[in-house]
């Protein structure tokens, strides 16, 4: 409600300046027209009142600009609260690159900015502002308002046309965008391999071709949207020479028909006056056009990241569920695992193993919902899948450890917001990162990046370990928990999990044998 | 920075100066058309009030094609003006863009380069470089403006002339000093905003496998909102200042025209064209003050750019001293003394944790090397050479490796310059995934996803080493080269790698936990390093 209130606001504030247009060329050409009778009286009046109509004017603009932003920023909330979620769980295996997705989210939001602060509350005020306009002018001259009317027929012919055209230039353009920011951020992920190999030159050659491809593209949008803007200052020039001619044939009383009107100087300067302000909102609305191109494209590909989601199941898992792959096949468009399927008994440790390359992990993903299936059908309980809330109620440890900047604390709350600070660092203890904590002298306080930099390769397997002890759920999907770590604390990992998942559905994805040795069941994909 | 700029600014100088020439030109017409319109009215409405004789007396044939030619004039050249200008402003930019990666790219340590804020700079911060330059033809406009303006006021009476000077100054004064007051701490904290927004939504969402099954997205999300709410605040306080500093010119354009119109004595359509030309004077000058404020965007930017900049210039004095290295590696570890030739092999193991990846890393010039860190490469110590030297001699395949979002034989290429598609599949035959790679739909060209998403965790490893042979180098360094493989595998690999050591004379340092590949290092008494945690190795 405040939102639209606002946005109205502005809108308000923005045809109201060009009231106090009006009242600027009513006071300037009162005061030609006092000028010319030498009444001095009159002339410091009206020059009193054309500063007085500035000072309107400026204070009506400020409040209109901060207007607009307040709603811009109602607008990005909204936007936000819908967006984010999505991207932060964007399927791993998806084609679109991370850094894609997270200007999309971004930088696609702070597009809608200029959309909502400038170009709706302008595009409603260029729909009021010419006819207050042309209301005032009808009082002086009724011809030079039918003037100004009439160019509004050719001019709106003009900018239906460049409007389209730059429209879909400029969608073009927002996607090539979009990519050389996904390109950016994928390189300088893969620095340390760029750098370790000296390919810097030819990764710089590659982007640079890619920048330069970009500003061609943007270039030919220009070339579309500058049409609309030049059809509007031609419009707009236009009027006043119209008006200008008429007023002055007017006046010396030589029009090429019989004048319906009989003009004075004051009425012929105040239209004269009026004639630019009657197309001064289309040309702030078209210096925010640029502002609606990128905002509309912005608001598709916002769709697209988040169509309205389906409702979601709050059928939340309770007890140790059994789990059914039945015929399942992961398909990645180009490459396709499987059929698999498989019986997990409920309260069972299940490993499955196999060679490299064979689907575990993807069997895994695809019971989140994180990979895409092709064919066949996972049951929970009995109940398919995606019927059935497993996000958040499952503990996962996978390939590899995802790390978020903060404390070591942190990192392993994320299993679990609510658990206190004893039952976070009894399960960072368990899972065996104890040496660790007790090396660094630092406690739980340990920093951490987002790469959890300075973490060995097991330490990390460690924190992921850490977190599914702490999660406690009835269903645990492990994705080869104890790769990178020797021998010994292999053997450690598994006895640790081994004792804590006794009352859990186990599903885990392993080579190592000290770990299928604690599985009741396990499986070969072959 | 600015030389960076001034070289990319050059082979468009032309357009440039171009562009501001059509920006005068339009200027200029627009001052003309309005000026002249008031002219000619308040010229007609006299000689009118004159008789016939006087209207017969009044030449309305060249003021009103005037009128028609300024409007078409306008049009023409501020169409003209646009799209030079920002034609001139794209290209030079793009330059910027690649240089500027250029110099992202030749950073001393790479782990600290977050691609949140590395993307940043590349798209904001040149984006806001675009501005500063687009607007390049404002001050001719501006200077344009003002001239014409002082000139004709002159024509009415020169003392109004001398009140427009004084507000032009007093207005761009103004500018100059409300921007860094009303707009400069908005502007960093914009940028500041944003860039902390992105890096952390990249930080997050490489964390999605975890965040689903935690259901993490609502918490994360609220985090998230609180930064947000702080840029839109931030952008808030830019807008209503740029809105402010503007006003500055609605008020004075009133005021010249009221100035006019009060101090002229001249005849009464010279002081009319005088008071609309001193309001276009006026508003010629918004491009500029325009510029002014949107100076806050760009200066945050440049500074931030400028670190970029200053970065490389350090770095390149440092690659000119350095010479060939890598004939003998020795390392001293606190008791531990390990010496190798080229062509030797070396086993290290340990606990996991003790310290034998940051080893590797720093040996492949990846990791900073510390003063202490007790590796000599032939007879210098390894912290006293230049980070591109070393990497020129190892050739890493990393715990965790990171792959392009690309194919396969974007990956590999990745190694060295001028790799034909022989060498690849051979590499890739030694990495035992040449069999993967041919039964893929696409083969070398298989696109594999967000970072290598797409493989399995073994055929990420496999990759990674098929593209450290490719790289040639004379030391190959592997990190737990086995991780993720069966055993059957595992097996093959170490034998294939054995055979590709002997063939290419190439040395070789090895971390791993399993027997099989430290075999590779071969049975000596000096072939296996034991290192137990960090400066404590025990042999």
């Amino acid at each position: 409600m405040i939102n639209r209130f606002d946005r109205r606001g502005a809108a308000l504030l923005w045809t109201a300046d060009s009231g106090a247009a009006i009242l600027m060329a009513a006071a300037l050409a009162a005061g030609v027209a006092a000028a010319a009778r030498h009444d001095h009286g009159a002339l410091r009046l009206a020059v009193g009142a054309m500063v007085a109509a500035a000072a309107l004017r400026a204070a009506l603009q400020i409040g209109a600009t901060d207007a607009g932003e307040i709603a811009a920023a109602d607008a990005k909330t909204s936007w936000r609260k819908r967006v984010y979620p999505r991207v932060l769980v964007a399927p791993p295996g998806d084609r679109r690159m991370l850094g894609e997705a997270v200007a999309d989210a971004v930088d696609r939001i702070e597009d809608l900015g200029g959309f909502h602060a400038r170009f709706l509350p302008l595009r409603r005020a260029a729909i009021l502002s010419p006819l207050v306009i042309a209301i005032a002018a009808v009082f002086a001259s009724w011809i030079a308002a039918a003037i100004m009317l009439a160019t509004l027929v050719p001019f709106g012919l003009g900018m239906a046309l460049a409007g389209t055209a730059a429209a879909r230039a400029a969608a073009r353009q927002l996607d090539a965008l979009s990519r050389l920011s996904g390109l950016f951020v994928d390189r300088v992920r893969a620095l340390p391999v760029i750098v370790g190999f000296g390919a810097q030159e030819r990764i710089g050659r590659h982007l640079a071709d890619a920048t330069r491809e970009v500003a061609a593209r943007t270039i030919d949008v220009l070339k579309v949207a500058f049409v609309s803007s030049a059809v509007i200052e031609f419009f707009a020039a236009l009027s006043v020479a119209m008006v200008a001619l008429y007023c002055g044939f007017n006046l010396l009383g030589i029009l090429p028909f019989p004048a319906p009107e009989r003009l004075t100087l004051g009425e012929a300067l105040f239209v004269l006056i009026l004639a630019p302000e009657f197309y001064l909102p289309m040309r702030r609305l078209a210096a925010a056009y640029h502002d609606k191109q990128v905002g509309e494209a912005a608001v598709e590909r916002l769709e697209g990241i988040a169509p309205p989601a389906p409702a979601p199941s709050d059928r939340a898992i309770e007890a140790p569920p059994a789990l059914r792959f039945d015929a399942v096949v992961v398909d990645y468009g180009e490459t396709a695992i499987g059929p698999f399927t498989l019986d997990v008994a409920s309260g069972s440790i299940f490993a499955l193993r196999g060679p490299t390359g064979i689907g575990k992990s993807s069997l895994l993903h695809a019971l989140l919902g994180l990979a895409p299936i092709g064919g066949g059908r996972i049951l929970v309980d009995g109940r398919d899948a995606g019927d059935v809330a497993l996000a958040g109620h499952v503990g996962w440890a996978g390939q590899s450890v995802a790390f978020i900047p903060g404390t070591l604390a942190d990192n392993i709350r994320l299993a679990r917001p609510e658990a206190d600070d004893a039952a976070v660092e009894a399960a960072a203890r368990d899972a065996g990162l104890g040496p660790m904590i007790e090396a660094r002298g630092e406690g739980m306080a340990l920093r951490l990046d987002h790469r959890g930099s300075g973490l060995s390769g097991g330490e990390r397997r460690r924190v992921g370990i850490a977190r599914v002890l702490l999660k406690d759920a009835p269903l645990w999907l492990l994705d080869e928990p104890t790769a990178d770590l020797d021998a010994r604390s292999a053997a450690d990992i598994a006895a640790i999990l081994a004792s804590a998942a006794s009352g859990r559905t186990v599903l885990m994805a392993t080579h190592s044998a000290e770990l299928a040795a604690i599985a009741t069941s396990e499986m070969v994909l072959a | 920075m600015d030389r960076l700029l001034a070289d990319a600014i050059g082979p468009e100088r032309r357009a440039f100066h171009i562009a501001g020439a059509l920006a005068v030109a339009a200027t200029i017409a627009g001052i003309l058309l309005l000026g002249l319109s008031g002219w000619f009215i308040t010229g007609a409405a006299l000689a009118g009030l004159g008789g016939v004789l006087a209207v017969q007396g009044f030449n309305y044939l060249v003021p009103s094609a005037m009128i028609r030619l300024l409007a078409i004039v306008r049009t023409t050249a501020r169409y003209g003006e646009r799209l030079t200008g920002h034609r001139a402003a794209l290209m030079a930019l793009a330059t910027v863009r690649a240089r500027v990666f250029d110099r992202i790219l030749s950073v001393r340590d790479v782990r600290a380069v977050s691609a949140g804020d590395a993307v940043t700079r590349l798209v904001q911060d040149i984006g806001a470089l675009e501005d500063r330059l687009v607007r390049k033809p404002a001050l001719p406009a501006a200077l344009a403006g003002a001239a014409i303006g002082l000139v004709l006021l002159w024509l009415a009476s020169p003392w109004a002339s001398l009140a427009l000077l004084a507000l032009i100054a007093g207005l761009v004064l103004w500018g100059h000093l409300a921007t860094p007051r009303l707009l400069a701490s908005a502007a960093t904290d914009i940028a500041a905003a944003l860039a902390r927004l992105k890096a952390g939504m990249i930080d997050y969402a490489w964390a999605s496998p975890e965040i689903l099954a935690y259901d993490l997205a609502p918490a994360i999300g609220r985090s998230l909102a609180a930064e947000a709410a702080e840029l839109d605040r931030a952008r808030r306080r830019f807008a209503r200042g740029e809105a402010i500093i503007d006003a500055g010119l609605t008020l004075g354009g009133g005021v010249a025209m009221a100035a006019v119109l009060a101090i002229s004595g001249a005849a009464l359509p010279m002081t009319v064209l005088a008071m609309l030309a001193a309001a276009g004077a006026i508003e010629a000058l918004s491009g500029y003050m325009r510029g002014v404020s949107r100076g806050a965007l760009v200066t945050a930017a440049l500074a931030r750019l400028e670190d970029v900049a200053g970065r490389d210039e350090a770095l390149m004095r440092a690659e000119r001293a350095s010479g060939p290295v890598g004939r003998t590696i020795a390392l001293d570890r606190n008791g531990a003394h390990v010496r190798l030739a080229a062509g030797e092999r070396l086993g290290i193991a340990g606990r996991s944790g003790s310290g034998k990846t940051s080893l590797l890393e720093t040996l492949a010039g990846i990791r900073a090397a510390d003063r202490d860190c007790g590796i000599v490469l032939d007879d210098r110590p390894l912290a006293m050479l230049p980070p591109a030297a070393v990497r020129a001699v190892f050739a890493l395949s990393p715990q965790d490796a990171l792959f392009l979002s690309g194919t396969i034989r974007d990956n590999l290429r990745v190694a060295r310059a001028g790799l034909d598609d022989e060498r690849l599949w051979a590499a890739l035959d030694v990495a035992c995934l040449a069999a993967d790679v041919r039964a893929m739909p696409h083969g070398l060209d298989q696109w594999i996803g967000d970072g290598g998403a797409r493989l399995s965790g073994g055929q990420r490893k496999r990759l990674s080493i098929a593209r450290a042979l490719l790289a040639g180098k004379p030391w190959l360094l592997l990190d737990e080269p086995s991780e993720g493989l069966d055993m059957a595998t595992e097996a093959r690999l170490a034998h294939r790698l054995d055979i590709w050591l002997r063939d290419t004379g190439a040395g070789l340092v090895v971390a791993s936990h399993r027997p099989a590949l430290l075999a590779l290092a071969g049975e000596g008494a000096g072939a296996i390093l034991k290192i137990d945690g960090p400066g404590r190795p025990s042999s």
